[in-house]
């Protein structure tokens, strides 16, 4: 487990996490045997560089509004078992990868901001936390909207 | 008339007449005809003269000969002797005079006009009153199997109007002047056209009139959402139920079956130019049939050993008897359109393979790849897709095993999946194959329930438990590998989103066991990969469906068109065959100008 000493530690984890991901749909787009899906998964990887540009702001002027609106949580990465990663995957597929992907990182941070004695740190962490579970959310609208149409 | 009596008013219903001034009746029962009679004036000279009156045809029977086109002078009442000539009024038709009596209707006495020229067909109410009685007039209810009957048979639920319900519910149609039923129904039927020669009792014109811009009537009539298309725009919808279009279409697609009235067009002029169909559902069909009527060659591969495609292995017998299907389709065979059976296009021929033989293709393969929620134990033995399940009973016959080679998949207890017509049809297949308990779980509320309002009310009648706002979490097997129970969770509806949608959300720690041997999941499907891994430039959108121009229906490949579920998703009968018909129309064009 990584020590974090300061705000800036937490920030420079986050944004290492997001260029993992940015990493990861990128390699997931280059596999992918469809031109629809490498389009899918360049933009997702084009999301991620969007939080990746965020937190670096944060970074910067070390302003951060943390806000403490409940986020609705479908819990579908919760049920849902598992995500076929291939080059056949489908939109649902990649959705379900998406959504996955989110929620690991939204209980990272809660795992995180749990051990942290520093309130300020502990807010940081919420907020990530927070930020993880709208963009998990955004993928699971999509998924109820889509796949589970007539479910 | 009492209030309970309005819904017998039959719109060609003999008259009950009175005198508007001495409020006695005209009737006379003569035989089983009711007659209206009069004292008239003819040439100076005193006539009798009885009236057969329906509301609006008017047959004479006078004691002195009167010639067509000639009018009486005075028709009086033979009680109190007065003139029954109204001066105020004239024909609506012809401008001669007319004279007034007062007919009794919907618990009230209504105005009623005679025109006293002879062979004059105008008699009748003002349009004040005609429309005023028409809102009156219920609509219809179809006769239909007994619920306790139709569980233990395969069966048409609905037996379909008879001549005398078909013809009261025609009756109820305003014949607007700027239709919005037209507007509703995909391919543009000409609905008041055909309600008028219905009430006409031309059923054959009736037939020929939907025929014009539909090929499966028979069809439609009964698996159309007509209650979100035709219907839906239907003015009488407004204030009352809309007219029954849906039914009244199936009655004249049958009676014009039934009657063996079927008459194939000659094709005149005959192109040299070959059509390849891919698929023999409905859009297939529609664009086999206008492409054959245009006079270009068809053929139309099927992947399947039986023609129709989701009307065969998808829709069950009780909801659309596969005998009228096969027949629709003969008609096709009739207009010269070829059917190639057991053809998998993509794997024994290809796309590009097709357009070296043939002008143009079309792609009209459907959405037939089954979708899971890719929960825990969905592997397990007796969790079927919709569509296995419904493929074995309706196109391989399993409910007739063994006298056809399918085992019928069976349960005491059965789950349904999903809220959709498909989960509807499996379970109340279910129920007729003596399943004790069959229940549908559906994620959200009955509100949001995809199903037609029809089947879910006949799914309730015939014995379905509805479980709704509850999603399955994991489904549990025996030790043998085979279901006993699925685990659900309580939904609840959350707050309204930012498109002002209420989510299903789960209730933490309200996890409940179902008991069941058999699961059927019918939550949606997909499009089928097969087609596409041989067509690697047919461009497709991010779920997977073909694109094309909304315009032509052409797609990325050039004198290739597609349309139906394989570019919406699951969507409707009637929309895949407006989709065809859009197709068939750009593909002509483009042929022609060849």
């Amino acid at each position: 487990m990584e020590n974090f000493n300061s705000v800036n530690d937490i920030l420079d984890f986050a944004i290492q996490a997001e260029q993992d991901a940015v990493e990861f749909y990128t390699k997931l787009s280059q596999h992918s045997s469809n031109s629809q899906m490498q389009q899918v998964f360049s933009d997702f990887a084009h999301e991620e560089m969007g939080h990746k540009a965020r937190l670096l702001e944060i970074k910067e002027t070390g302003i951060l509004e943390t806000s403490h609106e409940k986020v609705m949580d479908m819990k579908m990465a919760d049920y849902i078992a598992h995500a076929n990663i291939s080059p056949d995957m489908t939109y649902a597929d990649a959705l379900v990868v998406a959504m996955k992907k989110e929620k690991a990182a939204f209980k990272l941070y809660l795992a995180l901001s749990q051990r942290m004695q520093d309130p300020k740190m502990k807010e940081l962490f919420l907020s990530l936390a927070q930020e993880e579970s709208k963009h998990k959310l955004r993928f699971e609208l999509e998924y109820d909207e889509n796949v589970l149409k007539e479910n | 008339m009492a209030d309970q009596d309005v819904k017998y008013l039959k719109f060609k219903t003999y008259l009950n007449a009175y005198c508007p001034y001495c409020h006695e009746s005209f009737n006379v029962e003569k035989k089983e005809v009711k007659q209206l009679n009069f004292k008239a004036v003819y040439k100076g000279q005193e006539v009798s003269v009885k009236l057969s009156p329906y509301l609006d045809v008017f047959e004479i029977e006078t004691s002195v000969p009167i010639n067509e086109g000639e009018v009486l002078d005075d028709l009086v009442c033979p009680h109190c002797n007065k003139s029954l000539i109204n001066r105020d009024m004239v024909c609506g038709e012809c401008g001669n005079t007319v004279a007034q009596v007062i007919i009794s209707a919907l618990s009230r006495l209504i105005p009623f006009f005679i025109c006293l020229k002879r062979g004059c067909e105008w008699h009748g109410l003002t349009k004040a009153d005609e429309r005023r009685i028409k809102l009156k007039i219920p609509r219809q209810d179809m006769p239909e199997q007994d619920k306790t009957m139709r569980i233990h048979n395969h069966q048409e639920v609905p037996y379909g109007y008879r001549s005398e319900l078909a013809s009261l519910e025609a009756g109820r149609c305003l014949q607007c002047k700027t239709p919005g039923c037209v507007e509703g129904c995909p391919v543009n039927v000409d609905i008041p056209s055909f309600i008028k020669l219905m009430r006409e009792d031309d059923y054959d014109g009736a037939a020929k009139k939907i025929k014009e811009k539909n090929v499966l009537p028979a069809i439609c009539g009964r698996v159309c959402p007509q209650e979100n298309q035709c219907e839906a725009k239907c003015v009488l919808g407004l204030k009352d139920k809309p007219v029954a279009i849906g039914k009244l279409e199936r009655f004249v697609a049958d009676y014009e079956r039934k009657m063996d009235l079927v008459r194939i067009p000659v094709i005149k002029n005959k192109i040299n130019k070959r059509i390849a169909v891919v698929g023999s559902g409905p859009g297939g069909l529609t664009v086999a049939a206008d492409m054959a009527q245009f006079g270009y060659a068809v053929t139309v591969f099927e992947a399947s050993h039986e023609l129709g495609g989701v009307l065969t292995y998808g829709i069950p017998e009780f909801r659309l008897p596969k005998s009228i299907v096969q027949f629709e389709i003969s008609y096709l065979k009739e207009l010269g359109v070829r059917f190639e059976l057991n053809h998998v296009i993509g794997n024994i021929l290809t796309i590009d393979e097709l357009l070296v033989h043939f002008d143009a293709v079309y792609i009209g393969v459907g959405a037939g790849l089954p979708l899971f929620m890719d929960i825990e134990g969905e592997s397990l033995g007796n969790v079927f897709s919709s569509n296995e399940y419904l493929t074995r009973m309706n196109l391989m016959k399993a409910y007739k095993f063994p006298e056809y080679d399918t085992p019928m998949p069976k349960g005491n207890k059965v789950v349904v999946i999903g809220g959709g017509n498909v989960a509807m049809d499996s379970a109340r297949t279910a129920i007729r194959t003596g399943s004790t308990e069959v229940t549908v779980i559906y994620r959200r509320s009955r509100n949001e329930l995809p199903a037609r309002m029809e089947e879910v009310h006949h799914a309730e009648e015939e014995g379905v438990r509805f479980r709704l706002l509850v999603s399955p979490v994991r489904y549990i097997g025996t030790d043998y590998n085979m279901v006993k129970s699925v685990e659900c969770i309580r939904m609840e509806l959350g707050e309204p989103d930012a498109s002002g949608r209420r989510r299903p959300v789960p209730i933490e720690n309200s996890n409940f066991i179902i008991e069941c041997d058999l699961a059927v999941v019918a939550i949606g499907t997909g499009p089928n990969p097969i087609i596409f891994r041989t067509a690697p430039n047919l461009k497709r959108n991010k779920w997977g469906y073909i694109e094309v121009d909304p315009e032509t229906n052409e797609t990325s490949i050039p004198n290739v068109y597609a349309g139906g579920d394989i570019v919406t998703g699951s969507a409707t009968v009637i929309q895949a065959m407006g989709a065809g018909r859009i197709a068939a129309n750009a593909m002509h064009k483009k042929l022609k100008g060849k």
